[in-house]
């Protein structure tokens, strides 16, 4: 007969265990969550232990479940959902010491899972929350004895492990700020099998609406110099060269070399410098300011303007850039990128192919006059909706001759194919475009919603051309700030606005304070010292330094020991037999309170009443059935507390 | 109580052979435990949360991700708190008494070790272990605490406790801490009675004239319980009154001086031979005689009473080996 834990402790360790668990559930498919819970409740609330086959099935059919969700991906999301079944699989065979003992180890590893996905704050304020349960259940644990009666939880519990955490804190900061870091990995983060939230490698005209209805940060911008006008803030993200009739797509081998052009020379006036921290998006592009002219370390600037990372960005990635204002001048094409930049799938959208043509024809060799005259037609016979209805084969075709009603993806799409049509190289940039300016702090946000597709042409003398044909249509669109869209919208009445902006910023804060902090921020930190960069040996000396010292006060803390007890009488009783020991008549350890009361009363005649009034009287308190009633324990604690030894006994 | 030892008790034990181990010798009380004889180290529990720490660390680290590392330093600090804390528990401790009521071979002896300590520190959940058992027992600041062993017994003689382990998981068992105590101490036990139907030896020559019934004396009196009183002779309903064990003794056998002889014994195996004497011992001190022990060694008595009841079972227990 195995070991039973009582049930209150076992209940301890299972809200543990699911407070761990919690932050967990947020990063997998609610669906799995919600499949998880229920096996978790369902767990605990069974008495006995499951068969070994019935876990066996349980886990391998949820196991089997979460690959079929992910659809048979191995990434770093499936392994955070199988821990997370591995976790809510474990109360039903959780009953004895060393199941809750293994489940609370297990379940501590579920909220560091939770933050390879999530890094933001709820998530840690989730997780600090279970923490301190943890720390209960542990405590609880550990005070268990088989056959003595159950620990109880009582609030001086919670107590004492909040005051553990805090007085773990020092220690724990001196860990975070001065253990040495890596400057670079030991290996890569595992993909997720599942992307999350940031701009494909494919355009397919209908497919960004999820975006545009999405308020959540793509990335944060302080420009610590001069600020563009918004219209001038086009933030590149990729460069799509290819299309097949429906999607325009990258292909990765033809656009990795370095630019070949040479850019303008930067004029102070035309630089712009900003910091940008760009929310996870397991992808490789980083989000640049157009136009880049250079790529940010850890990155490379391709002959396409857009700047890919070395890894897939899958946390909060903090960058500094520098762009120039206006077009650069690379004034050759060679003949295999203008080929490219001008091919178009064969025998599809045959209307606009005869447009473009008939266009080019009648242009006398101007570009430049086809994109005006073409800006002209969007802007005259066009408009903007984001309800579109679906487009066949041709879809070029229809958007332009019949449904004449889009939004940017079927703008770029469409005026790219014409473009190329008439001869004229272009290509389509996705991106952001906009972004609001927060009241409180100085830093722009680009959301989510600001999702944006325009075109670059390749002009003869000009070079690569932003043209942004949506805005021909609605400009309004493209750059009206989030207050503007709100409002028509009604995505959130206005009110809000004030306490969304405020919340942003605590977000960048926590980003700015706690996120970025890395190896090479760790170098700097001894800069008011005078050490410019730190080496690992004076980060590891610092740390051991500054650990050590915290240590000592730690100890020197633990040593002090708490207050005898909360009880105030007996607190009051513990100082004042103090305050006699330092009189030279301390109380012996097994000395009962009257006899005590009597030495004292022989040693201190002039004081003998007192001292044996205050001694009887907190003897009847402690060991009298009833005690004394309030008032009277009041008086006495007074009374003890005012008492002091009239002089030094002989 | 039984239980599965741990990590740290089991690597303990194997460590306390090291002859750097403290104490090296047999100590007299009061023992006072120093930081220097308090050894720490985790228990499974704890170096398997130790290790999922390292992991966690590690992670954060090369990812850099910054909450993981901050919640994998703070269960840390707070893992390396309780180490210092379970140090601290056992820190200033004193043993300053260790005594036990003799008992008869083959049960349990109740070992009290009392302990103090100076400070303002809450000591909960403290364990005191010696040869597989255990008591546990908290200490509050100016108190005084008693734990209480049972130690089994089985054979007659000094029983030496030996070495008592104190030790603490708390507060989160995570690490134990332990120091070991080597008292000076020797505690009796008396040889076990023997068992069945055991004749009192005759009356001595000259007693009948000497033993006069006293005053008060009833025919049914009933007296305390003493270890090695039959069952029967228990007087239930006085006893539950009274809330102690009561015995009756019968008068039909009138007080006599005896004489409880080794010599007489001839014959029988050595530790048989004690093994009557005790119960002759009992049986007389049971029945208000008077008697006089003749042992090779010395002879004791005449007398009568508890302490003349422990002289004889003490001589009788420390009588050497055949």
């Amino acid at each position: 007969m195995p070991e039973r834990l009582p049930k209150p402790l076992r209940n301890w360790c299972m809200a543990a265990a699911a407070a761990c668990l919690l932050p967990l559930l947020l990063q997998v498919p609610p669906a799995l969550a919600l499949a998880l819970a229920a096996i978790a409740a369902v767990g605990y609330g069974f008495d006995k232990r499951w068969p070994g086959v019935l876990r066996l099935a349980l886990l391998l059919g949820v196991a089997g479940y979460v690959l079929v969700t992910f659809g048979f991906n191995i990434g770093r999301d499936v392994g955070t959902a199988l821990l997370a079944a591995l976790l809510a699989v474990k109360p039903g065979e959780t009953h004895g010491r060393r199941d809750a003992q293994s489940l609370l180890g297990f379940s501590l590893f579920a909220p560091f899972a939770a933050f390879l996905q999530d890094q933001g704050p709820l998530v840690m304020a989730l997780s600090l929350l279970a923490l301190g349960l943890l720390l209960v259940a542990l405590s609880m644990l550990a005070e268990y004895r088989p056959g003595a009666p159950a620990p109880r939880f009582e609030t001086s519990r919670a107590r004492s492990m909040g005051l553990a955490v805090l007085v773990a804190l020092p220690l724990a900061l001196a860990g975070f700020w001065l253990f040495p870091r890596l400057a670079t990995p030991l290996w890569g983060m595992p993909e997720n099998a599942l992307g999350r939230g940031g701009l494909d490698e494919r355009m397919t005209p209908d497919q960004w609406i999820d975006m545009f209805a999405s308020d959540a940060p793509a990335a944060r911008v302080r420009f610590p110099g001069a600020t563009p006008a918004r219209q001038d803030l086009y933030w590149r993200a990729q460069v799509l060269w290819d299309f097949d009739g429906r999607s325009w797509t990258r292909e990765r081998g033809l656009a990795g070399s370095e630019p070949a052009s040479d850019p303008v020379l930067p004029t102070p006036s035309n630089v712009i410098d900003y910091e940008l921290s760009l929310e996870p998006t397991d992808q490789r592009y980083l989000l640049v300011l157009d136009r880049p002219l250079e790529a940010p370390e850890g990155a490379r600037l391709l002959a396409d303007d857009s700047v890919v990372a070395n890894a897939p960005v899958s946390r909060l990635l903090k960058y500094t850039g520098r762009s120039v204002a206006g077009p650069r001048t690379d004034l050759t094409l060679d003949p295999a990128t203008r080929q490219r930049a001008t091919a178009l799938p064969a025998g599809l959208n045959p209307q606009t192919v005869a447009l473009g043509q008939q266009w080019s024809a009648e242009s006398g060799g101007s570009d430049v006059a086809v994109v005006r005259r073409a800006l002209e037609w969007i802007g005259a016979e066009f408009s903007y909706s984001l309800t579109v209805p679906p487009t066949g084969l041709h879809g070029v075709d229809e958007f332009l001759f019949d449904t004449r009603v889009g939004f940017c993806q079927h703008y770029s799409s469409a005026f790219a194919t014409l473009m190329r049509a008439a001869g004229i190289p272009s290509r389509v940039v996705i991106g952001y475009a906009g972004g609001y300016r927060n009241p409180y702090a100085d830093y722009w946000v680009v959301r989510r919603m600001d999702a944006h597709a325009w075109n670059e042409v390749w002009l003869e003398g000009r070079g690569w051309t932003r043209v942004d044909p949506t805005a021909a249509v609605a400009p309004v669109r493209i750059l009206d700030t989030i207050e503007d869209r709100q409002r028509a919208e009604a995505l959130l009445p206005e009110a809000f606005t004030p306490v969304r902006d405020l919340a942003d910023w605590a977000r960048r804060s926590w980003n700015e304070l706690v996120l970025s902090f890395d190896a090479d921020r760790q170098a700097r930190l001894f800069r008011p010292l005078g050490i410019d960069q730190a080496s690992a040996g004076q980060l590891g000396l610092a740390f051991a330094i500054g650990a050590g010292a915290v240590m000592l006060l730690t100890l020197w803390y633990l040593m002090r020991g708490q207050p005898a007890s909360r009880d105030p009488l007996v607190a009051a009783w513990l100082e004042f037999a103090k305050r006699l020991r330092r009189a030279g008549l301390g109380k012996a350890p097994s000395e009962p309170p009257l006899a005590y009361g009597r030495r004292l009363s022989e040693a201190l005649p002039g004081q003998s009443e007192t001292l044996v009034s205050l001694s009887r009287r907190y003897a009847a308190d402690r060991y009298a059935p009833d005690g004394l009633d309030g008032e009277a324990r009041r008086q006495l604690i007074a009374d003890l507390k005012a008492f002091r030894p009239a002089r030094k006994p002989r | 109580m039984a239980h599965a030892p741990d990590l740290a008790e089991r690597l303990g034990e194997r460590l306390s052979r090291l002859p750097l181990v403290k104490p090296r010798a047999v100590e007299a009380l009061p023992i006072h435990i120093d930081r220097r004889r308090i050894y720490v180290l985790p228990t499974g529990f704890g170096l398997f949360l130790g290790l999922m720490l390292g992991a966690m660390v590690l992670g954060g680290l090369n990812y850099n991700n910054n909450p993981a590392l901050m919640l994998a330093f703070v269960t840390a600090a707070v893992a390396h708190n309780s180490l210092v804390q379970a140090h601290l528990a056992l820190s200033g401790l004193r043993l300053v008494a260790l005594h036990a009521e003799p008992v008869f071979a083959g049960q349990a002896m109740l070992v009290r070790a009392a302990f103090e300590a100076t400070g303002l520190r809450h000591r909960p959940g403290l364990e005191l272990s010696a040869g597989g058992v255990q008591a546990a027992f908290d200490l509050m600041p100016g108190e005084r605490a008693e734990a209480v062993l049972a130690l089994p017994t089985t054979r007659r003689g000094w029983l030496e406790p030996g070495r008592l382990r104190l030790s603490t998981i708390r507060p989160l068992g995570l690490a134990r801490a332990w120091s070991w105590l080597l008292p000076r101490t020797r505690l009796l036990v008396y040889p076990l009675p023997e068992a069945g139907e055991v004749a009192l030896p005759a009356q001595g020559g000259d007693s009948t004239s000497r033993r006069t019934r006293q005053h008060g004396e009833q025919p049914h009196h009933l007296r305390e319980y003493r270890p090695g009183d039959a069952r029967k002779q228990i007087a239930w309903k006085p006893s539950a009154r009274s809330s102690r064990l009561l015995v009756r003794e019968y008068e039909a056998s009138a007080p006599r001086e005896l004489e409880l002889a080794w010599e007489a014994l001839h014959g029988l195996a050595h530790e048989t031979r004690i093994r009557r004497m005790a119960r002759w011992v009992i049986d007389a001190e049971r029945l208000g005689h008077r008697y006089r022990m003749h042992l090779p060694s010395a002879v004791i008595g005449p007398g009568r009473g508890p302490e003349h009841r422990h002289a004889c079972l003490r001589a009788l227990a420390l009588m050497p080996d055949a």
